[in-house]
């Protein structure tokens, strides 16, 4: 079983690593964050007047914010910065890679071939799902050593710190885990429906429509005000608990989100166990149980 | 020696559709068999269960020796396949396309040049599959199904979509396949193919199997006599029909086509000469698979 399950994610890495939509999710997400974090550096820039040497300054936030994307755009901020991108536009990326690197064996046929030389449905599952996760992992990777590199850029142009602790290295780990954590539901179910719809464009709708409509029921989390029972109710959605495993993500690298998104009630969200309990509970209850007639 | 194939009673239901009913087949060792049926007769279908991707409704089945959903990987592991199209992934060269199914088979990668040479696509094994013909797609697709050394090849429809040069590689590729003793299992439309290549046949006709045999004797059987006569061909009709086992004779293009049993040529020859009837032309009715088949599936 395990020689089988290895000799699966080789073939499963083999197609992930040479398929060009992997590439172009790839090249956009790292795009996209790179503009976000040159953004907040611009903005950065302008009020610091470090663009007109010091003369004019473009104050449109507040110290207090400054100080806040300053955080982000040096160590160990900027960490919390890329992961925070992971679980935003990263989440879309990994919604569309999933759809596609499960849906396409049943749009190419490819699946019945495989499935005569490696017989073990469960195995081909969680091979696909572990080399999904390796992909997203080599990105984020890829995403944080950027992040360090325009660390360094920031700090040799707009004077920010460069330090970094050996805790900050160490906490890496866990962060790069819980972002992984946090994409889990939604690969799970954007993987669920390419089955069931045997086809890319079902497991990409799937994906995204369960991605807007759990943003959505997210947005009524001010009804959680209207009294103690209803908050309870509000807060076993995945929205409120990914915003708190998000959170701390930032949190663990010395980031405070609510500086920058006022909606953002911190004392509201769930604890960080409920978080983890019913985001696992997301992922196992959207998790594909069988791959149907290829 | 156990037979390469055997199932008994095979059935698949979809609902109240039975795709296959009650399928009984024997594939030995070593022989090319022909599978053969309308669309819809249940051929895919019958291959999907053979090879594990669809569970029968009922029956059983066993692949060299292996009974099936009792450990299929033991018997699929010596068996290779090519359901339906080729299927591939378009992004990848043909080589990497079977890197890809030798991994995930936990087969040596040094197979690949191997099955990539004897399909003849090694001068484009390094092209992306998008660019293949179908020619080559055709090829590919037989090249994965030879990757794990096979002794039992399954072959659906594979010159589907070639050009007669095309068609005529891929016989003969199967040709070499089988010549090397390996056994054959081969869907195809193409009847004048079957017919050059397999030794035996089973037809299937609304998922029921209504004729199975050696080519050779179900088109022997019931095949009738052909006969020319010299000069009026009306008193050697006269007396053919009083023949008590001549069911019916015809008259088509200056020949008679006499429905008997071919193994009384002989005796029928005889007879026309001790009455004094010349006979120039006499011999069992000869009758491709193709019109034998059209026959017992009733489409003609």
């Amino acid at each position: 079983m395990i020689a089988d399950l290895s000799n699966l994610i080789a073939a499963e890495w083999l197609k992930l690593s040479r398929r060009p939509l992997a590439w172009g999710l790839l090249a956009a997400f790292l795009g996209l964050m790179l503009l976000y974090l040159s953004t907040w550096a611009l903005i950065v820039a302008l009020h610091e007047g470090a663009l007109s040497g010091g003369i004019t300054r473009f104050e449109v936030l507040s110290d207090v914010q400054i100080a806040e994307l300053k955080r982000q755009l040096s160590f160990p901020g900027v960490f919390g910065a890329v992961l925070g991108q992971v679980n935003s536009t990263g989440g879309i990326c990994a919604i569309i890679l999933a759809a596609g690197f499960l849906g396409s064996d049943y749009s190419w046929g490819t699946l019945r071939i495989l499935l005569i030389r490696a017989p073990h449905r469960g195995a081909y599952l969680l091979a696909k799902l572990v080399t999904l996760l390796l992909g997203l992992l080599s990105a984020i990777a890829l995403a944080l050593l950027i992040g360090v590199l325009l660390a360094m850029v920031c700090a040799a142009t707009l004077g920010l710190p460069m330090q970094l602790a050996a805790r900050d290295l160490l906490a890496l780990p866990l962060g790069v885990a819980r972002a992984l954590f946090v994409m889990l539901p939604y690969v799970m179910l954007t993987m669920a429906s390419a089955i069931l719809g045997r086809s890319v464009l079902a497991g990409v709708g799937g994906g995204l429509i369960f991605l807007t409509l759990d943003i959505s029921a997210g947005s009524i989390n001010t009804l959680g005000d209207v009294n103690p029972l209803v908050r309870l109710l509000v807060n076993l959605l995945l929205q409120p608990n990914i915003n708190t495993l998000v959170v701390l993500n930032g949190q663990l690298f010395g980031l405070d989100q609510s500086v920058l998104a006022s909606s953002l009630d911190l004392s509201q969200l769930p604890s960080p166990m409920q978080a983890t309990l019913v985001v696992a509970a997301g992922a196992a209850a959207a998790a594909p149980d069988g791959l149907g007639t290829p | 020696m156990t037979a390469a194939i055997q199932t008994e009673g095979l059935t698949k239901r979809y609902g109240a559709r039975v795709a296959v009913d009650g399928l009984s087949l024997t594939v030995a060792r070593g022989e090319v068999f022909g599978l053969l049926g309308p669309n819809g007769a249940g051929k895919t279908t019958t291959i999907a269960m053979l090879l594990g991707l669809v569970a029968p409704s009922a029956g059983r089945a066993s692949l060299l020796g292996h009974e099936l959903g009792r450990g299929p990987s033991l018997a699929l592991r010596q068996v290779g396949a090519m359901i339906e199209s080729p299927a591939l992934y378009p992004y990848l060269s043909g080589y990497d396309n079977l890197r890809v199914l030798a991994r995930a088979g936990g087969l040596p990668e040094a197979r690949v040049p191997q099955v990539i040479q004897t399909v003849g696509l090694a001068e484009r094994a390094h092209d992306k599959a998008r660019a293949y013909s179908q020619g080559m797609r055709q090829r590919l697709a037989i090249a994965a199904a030879l990757l794990p050394d096979p002794e039992l090849i399954i072959l659906d429809e594979p010159t589907n979509g070639l050009d007669p040069a095309g068609t005529v590689e891929i016989r003969d590729l199967i040709r070499d396949l089988a010549a090397g003793g390996r056994t054959i299992l081969l869907c195809s439309h193409m009847l004048h193919e079957v017919e050059q290549l397999c030794g035996r046949v089973a037809i299937l006709k609304e998922g029921r199997l209504i004729a199975q045999g050696a080519v050779d004797e179900l088109l022997r059987r019931d095949s009738g006599i052909r006969l020319r006569v010299e000069g009026d061909p009306g008193r050697a009709i006269a007396l053919i029909r009083e023949l008590p086992w001549v069911h019916a004779v015809r008259a088509e293009g200056g020949l008679l086509l006499i429905d008997a049993p071919a193994a009384r040529v002989a005796e029928l020859n005889g007879y026309l000469a001790r009455n004094e009837v010349a006979v120039a032309e006499i011999g069992a009715r000869e009758r491709s698979l193709e019109s034998f088949f059209l026959e017992v599936t009733g489409d003609r």
